[in-house]
């Protein structure tokens, strides 16, 4: 009864709970990175649906802001452009754009031309008090600024969710699974893209 | 500034390591400092819905915001929280609410219906911070005419509390005018005495699991008159056992609500 096991069989119960631990690990560690994938893309989605929220305030915008302040056709026009160009960009392959660092930067660089343009037009509006008065005027500048506030929220998460994301892919270990599952180093926002720069006026 | 430093740490990370040591102190020192940005000190969940760090509020005045606040939630489950800060630590106020949202985390999880009425004094800024599931009652453009027509008056003539006080009432009056079909504590409350009882049938015939229930039953009946006794009531005043005392009960529990951004902020 004392008698202990054959070596042979002792090695072979070694090497089996070897690759029970190994294969253990690595369904772990997947089911960590999938998850971790599945919050930048959720955080990527809400940074979409802020812009489009942006987006979709423009047209009543640049309607009201004419009616009072027709001379300022430059600055109008600029605003009409950027946000057509958003449109462009956003409409070819969506779910590209955070896994291609290309598309992101030139989704990035849209969005903060957007922003600029916006707020070039928010400081000409300050010459045209009738306006500053107008109650649809005041209710879609406080839109606009929440809206903005929302991006910058949305940013900052999924930048959070991003570095996050980021750094456990590129572990010592799980940068062999990562490989694997094809997984790549996703693209953060930056911050000198003029989201949260104010523009600099010329006169 | 502390903002900048937070910008540079979001820059950095995109640097290339092959540049060796000096480029890879230069990003570790990067994090530090981005950091020692990020870590706003934050208050604790307070236990009351009025949170007056910077004493602007009389506490009688304090007394009536509880009271009605409380009453609030126990009508239409929307968490509405005043906080007045004495300093918003350097960064813009809007920072500082979506950081407190994110700590605090008023509004019950999955409604989302919190509110943060955030007052910072010193800094003269005011914003009322709205939550995810709050954003179609409380609009931005609502939430600016209250702090332009109702609160910012009053902090221009200097009187802070009855600012606070007709932002608080302002926001009430649109939760009661726009969110009357929203879930009633009391009625769920009633709902849940029923759920505890079919428990207890459904587990007669498995005695030991009776046994299990009644002495768990006891024990948090033995628990709850310990804490009643000593007068920090959290939101087990709610619960089945009788929150006769209405005018002390109630408090604030945060509900775990998330916050998106929306809202408004003012300056006067």
């Amino acid at each position: 009864m004392k008698k202990s096991l054959p070596i042979g069989i002792m090695v072979l119960i070694g090497i089996v709970a070897f690759i029970g631990i190994i294969a253990f690990w690595y369904m772990s560690t997947y089911n960590q990175l999938v998850k971790l994938d599945e919050q930048v893309n959720e955080s990527w989605a809400q940074v979409e649906n802020v812009y489009q929220r942006r987006a979709d305030l423009i047209p009543n915008l640049v309607q009201t802001v004419k009616g009072y302040a027709a001379h300022e056709k430059e600055t109008l026009q600029a605003v009409v452009e950027a946000r057509a160009k958003v449109g462009q960009v956003t409409a070819g392959a969506v779910q590209n754009v955070i896994n291609d660092p290309q598309s992101f930067a030139k989704f990035q660089q849209s969005q903060g031309q957007l922003s600029s343009a916006l707020s070039r037009l928010m400081v000409v509006v300050e010459r045209y008090p009738e306006l500053k008065a107008n109650q649809n005027f005041l209710q879609l500048q406080s839109q606009l600024e929440g809206t903005e506030n929302r991006i910058s929220v949305e940013r900052r998460r999924f930048n959070e969710v991003t570095r996050n994301f980021n750094s456990t892919i590129r572990g010592f270990f799980k940068s062999f699974v990562a490989n694997r599952m094809g997984l790549e180093k996703r693209p953060y926002f930056e911050s000198q893209a003029g989201a949260e720069k104010a523009p600099e006026v010329k006169f | 500034m502390k903002n900048l430093f937070y910008k540079v740490g979001v820059i950095v990370p995109p640097l290339n390591l092959r540049g060796g040591q000096g480029a890879f102190i230069f990003l570790f020192l990067t994090f530090i400092f981005s950091y020692s940005a990020f870590a706003l000190d934050l208050p604790p969940i307070p236990s009351q819905y009025v949170y007056d760090e910077a004493n602007v509020i009389s506490a009688e005045r304090e007394g009536y915001l509880n009271q009605m606040l409380n009453k609030l939630e126990e009508e239409s489950s929307t968490q509405l929280v005043v906080a007045a800060v004495s300093s918003l630590q350097g960064t813009s106020i809007e920072d500082y609410s979506i950081k407190l949202a994110e700590k605090w985390k008023p509004g019950q999880k999955g409604q989302d219906n919190g509110v943060i009425l955030l007052v910072a004094p010193n800094e003269r800024k005011v914003r009322i911070e709205v939550g995810y599931g709050f954003e179609a009652t409380l609009t931005d453009a609502l939430s600016s005419q209250i702090i332009q027509n109702e609160i910012i008056p009053e902090f221009k003539a200097g009187d802070m509390e009855s600012g606070i006080v007709a932002g608080v009432e302002a926001i009430i009056n649109v939760v009661h005018g726009e969110y009357t079909a929203s879930a009633n504590v009391s009625a769920s409350s009633s709902k849940k005495k029923l759920s505890l009882f079919s428990l207890l049938f459904i587990c007669g015939p498995l005695t030991p699991l009776f046994f299990l229930i009644l002495i768990l039953k006891l024990l948090g009946r033995r628990h709850f008159a310990y804490t009643g006794h000593h007068g920090s009531s959290g939101w087990s005043s709610g619960s089945s056992w009788g929150s006769s005392g209405s005018s002390f009960g109630g408090g604030f529990s945060s509900g775990g609500g998330s916050f998106g951004g929306g809202g408004s902020s003012g300056s006067w």
